[in-house]
């Protein structure tokens, strides 16, 4: 009980909860790798740029089977702005998934995880999961062809997993499936669910995660990131705020511009985007956000157990990584997560090329 | 009077003026052929006035004096209409950058107190020409398109009539009044030429390329660090308002904006009729849709046998997407032997819908990820994603009265009853049933 007590009172020392340690008297370390730094905050952006457009589409959005397609319509169509606003979020939301990435991979490979900042880490490991479910959650909304597919293919994959388990419980997986879903197939009962995960829960869970989040953060000051000694550092405030606010700035500018000027689903063709039509094929052309690629390109080459064993040993790694890369070096971190960066572009942009080529063609 | 007086008798004054004046200046009061630097009393504006101009109207310069010299080659070019619209444009965005320069070298000059010694009034009826100028080249580029195209035939040939001393303006009286001032003041500014600042175009600075490096030494880090605290503060303070009142002004706009499009966005479209009903059509019509959707299922809760499709509907090659007991997509095909044959369509795979077309190997195949299914046995195809079979679905085929008289069960068994008749088969009616404890999993 006392190691609980010591191991609190270590990632939330009391006695630096004032604004003297937590802003005024913060640095940031400067140096090669500071351009990272930002990543977190660009994100932070992101998410209150989400808030703001997800409530503002909210006024509008009806979420129901036979509504929600329609009044997503009318929010592109009708509503003054209401594609801009559609689009920031849209865009936003991939900028925001990219961000986290970035800001994951930079961190792990900043060995920003190591004592005290544990807490820290592990906040941002939830977190992660939370913006991956918002991504999930946010896609079945619009409950057009590609959205209702793609969602019936992700949870089909939970139902999967049955078929390696032990016959006792093998029915466990549908079961969970189910209960996520609402009932046997992908409809009205699996709409609320999501718009409630999407609007009400995730958000809920990420105010207090990221709560936690920047409060360590501001806590324990930046890690130094990179090997040696730190020779330079800046002041948090006001040199590194005003910076870190000129960057979410031109974020904005970024996103606006993309957003008046590019509409999100232009990438897809036009048939998936379509109304859903249950009694329908499914049409070509199915594909999870882009930002699932990575999990569903080796989902379609590799066995299942492999991709599946792969991805929850991923999330273990990575919830564990403060205790298992303790004693490891910033250089081979380093190593590793450029390793990943290197999968994760390889497979986003190339996985259908690989795909291809693996499986011979069509 | 005034058009002749405008278009004939404006031009050969102006021309006879550049060239007195020019030559006077060139020869009494050589000294004054430039316009007078300001570099060193102001250089910020300067950079953001003078480079946009002086880029803008060389290519502007550039583009009236090239029709003039070669006007087949011009004509050649602007036949296409891609290069035709590249030369437009390119003129165009000259023109903008002529008027920002223009209006930042006049902003600089009346408010820069410094730049007084250097000023005359003459400076200023330039500048306020220029613009003038400028500006209705623009309106003459917006408003009347393409005068690449038509200014050729029409303002060359009057200027080919004014040097060969034959004067036409059979095409220019005409015009409308924008071109006919932008013309008009054209000849007043070539007029003003020697008597103004104007007269620097002709001394072109090209030894400056060719001459030795000097360095201007105005301030340095050193000097700028030694400047009186009292300098120092007055610096800071100005920067301090300065930053104010950029943040503020940037917040100000940004709020207008922002308030008044989400002003818009939440007080939404007001439709016209029409456009109401349309919308109202196709809403109606999603909720029949899901009201079909939901008489389906109750369909399902109530009956133990549900009609399908009668059997003569039913085609081999491509199949019929009906929904089975669990609401789920299947498809009906019929056999070889003429009866039906009934196929869950949810891919075993990961739940997406199968095809309804048999191939030429009587596969049918699931767009998502490439299964293919034998239709006969539901088997996959070897090296398909999935190894699960489609389920058969549990079927009555049904005379016209009511009897049965072949059924199919979900482990894809076929029987036929003594009451089967092959002779009259196109009346039968294929029902799914309720296949109670053998459920699909």
């Amino acid at each position: 009980m006392t190691s609980v007590w010591e191991f609190l009172a270590e990632r939330f020392p009391v006695e630096k909860m004032d604004l003297q340690h937590m802003v005024q008297g913060k640095t940031v370390p400067v140096h090669r790798m500071s351009w990272a730094y930002y990543l977190g905050g660009i994100t932070l952006f992101l998410f209150l740029i989400q808030v703001v457009t997800g409530l503002m589409l909210l006024f509008y959005y009806q979420p129901t089977v036979n509504d929600a397609y329609e009044s997503v319509q009318y929010i592109t169509e009708e509503v003054p702005g209401g594609h801009i606003i559609r689009n920031l979020h849209a865009w936003s939301a991939s900028a925001m998934i990219f961000f986290v990435l970035a800001h994951l991979v930079t961190t792990f490979a900043m060995k920003a995880f190591a004592k005290p900042r544990e807490v820290t880490w592990l906040a941002g490991i939830g977190l992660l999961l939370i913006t991956f479910g918002f991504g999930f959650s946010g896609y079945l909304l619009p409950w057009n062809q590609i959205a209702v597919n793609a969602t019936k293919i992700g949870l089909q994959s939970i139902e999967a997993m049955g078929q390696y388990l032990p016959a006792s419980m093998a029915h466990l997986p549908t079961q969970l499936k189910e209960i996520i879903q609402g009932e046997a197939s992908v409809g009205q009962a699996t709409l609320s669910r999501f718009f409630v995960l999407h609007v009400v829960v995730l958000p809920l869970l990420s105010f207090g995660l990221i709560g936690i989040h920047l409060f360590s953060v501001q806590l324990h000051g930046m890690s130094k990131g990179v090997p040696g000694e730190v020779k330079k550092t800046e002041k948090f405030f006001p040199t590194f705020i005003i910076k870190d606010f000129s960057t979410w700035g031109a974020v904005f500018f970024i996103m606006f511009i993309l957003a008046v000027t590019l509409p999100f689903d232009a990438f897809f063709s036009f048939p998936l985007m379509d109304p859903y039509n249950a009694r329908g094929s499914t049409p070509d052309g199915i594909k999870p956000e882009w930002y699932f690629y990575m999990v569903y390109s080796p989902l379609e080459m590799l066995p299942y157990w492999l991709v599946m064993l792969a991805v929850n040993g991923g999330i273990v790694v990575l919830l564990l990584a403060p205790w298992i890369f303790q004693h490891t070096s910033i250089k081979t971190l380093r190593t590793l997560a450029i390793g990943f960066a290197f999968y994760f572009v390889i497979i986003t942009l190339f996985g259908d090329v690989i795909y291809h080529l693996v499986k011979g063609g069509m | 009077m005034i058009i002749q007086f405008l278009f004939i008798g404006l031009p050969y004054a102006a021309i006879a003026a550049v060239v007195i004046g020019t030559y006077y200046r060139l020869t009494r009061k050589e000294y004054t052929v430039s316009s007078l630097s300001s570099q060193f009393l102001e250089s910020t504006f300067l950079k953001w006035g003078s480079v946009p101009w002086h880029l803008g109207i060389l290519v502007i310069f550039i583009g009236h004096l090239v029709p003039f010299l070669l006007p087949d080659l011009w004509a050649d070019l602007v036949k296409h209409r891609p290069i035709l619209i590249a030369l437009e444009a390119v003129g165009f965005v000259a023109g903008v950058m002529c008027v920002l320069g223009l209006v930042v070298l006049i902003i600089r000059r009346i408010f820069t107190s410094t730049l007084q010694l250097v000023t005359k009034p003459l400076d200023f009826v330039v500048y306020v020409l220029l613009l003038s100028q400028i500006l209705l080249g623009l309106v003459t580029a917006y408003s009347y398109r393409y005068g690449s195209v038509w200014a050729p035939g029409t303002v060359y040939a009057y200027l080919y009539g004014i040097l060969r001393l034959s004067p036409d303006m059979t095409y220019v009286q005409d015009m409308p009044f924008v071109i006919q001032a932008h013309i008009a003041l054209a000849w007043v500014i070539l007029m003003l030429i020697p008597f103004t600042r104007l007269i620097h175009m002709f001394s072109i600075p090209l030894e400056y390329l060719f001459r030795l490096p000097q360095k201007v030494v105005w301030t340095n880090e050193v000097r700028w660090n030694r400047r009186s605290e009292r300098a120092q503060y007055m610096e800071s303070r100005r920067y301090f308002f300065r930053g104010v009142a950029g943040v503020t002004g940037a917040a100000g706009l940004l709020s207008f904006g922002v308030l008044e499009k989400s002003g818009h966005y939440f007080q939404g479209q007001t439709l016209d009729d029409a456009k109401e009903a349309t919308l109202l059509e196709k809403r109606l019509k999603r909720m029949k849709l899901t009201a079909e959707e939901k008489s389906y299922e109750l369909e399902r809760l109530k009956n133990d046998a549900i009609f399908i499709a009668d059997l003569k509907e039913l085609q081999p090659a491509t199949g019929k997407y009906f929904i089975d007991y669990e609401m789920r997509p299947a498809l009906a095909f019929r056999d070889a032997k003429g009866l039906p044959n009934l196929l869950s369509a949810k891919c075993t795979h990961l739940g997406c819908t199968v095809g309804k077309d048999v191939d030429g190997q009587g596969r049918i195949v699931c767009p998502c990820h490439v299964s293919y299914f034998d239709i006969g046995t539901g088997v996959p195809q070897a090296g398909s994603p999935t190894e699960i079979p489609l389920e058969h679905i549990a079927w009555h085929l049904r005379a016209t009265d009511g009897t049965i008289v072949a059924h199919g069960t979900p482990d894809g068994t076929v029987a036929t009853t003594a009451a089967y008749d092959a002779a009259k088969s196109e009346t039968y009616k294929v029902f799914i049933i309720k296949s109670k404890g053998v459920t699909v999993a």
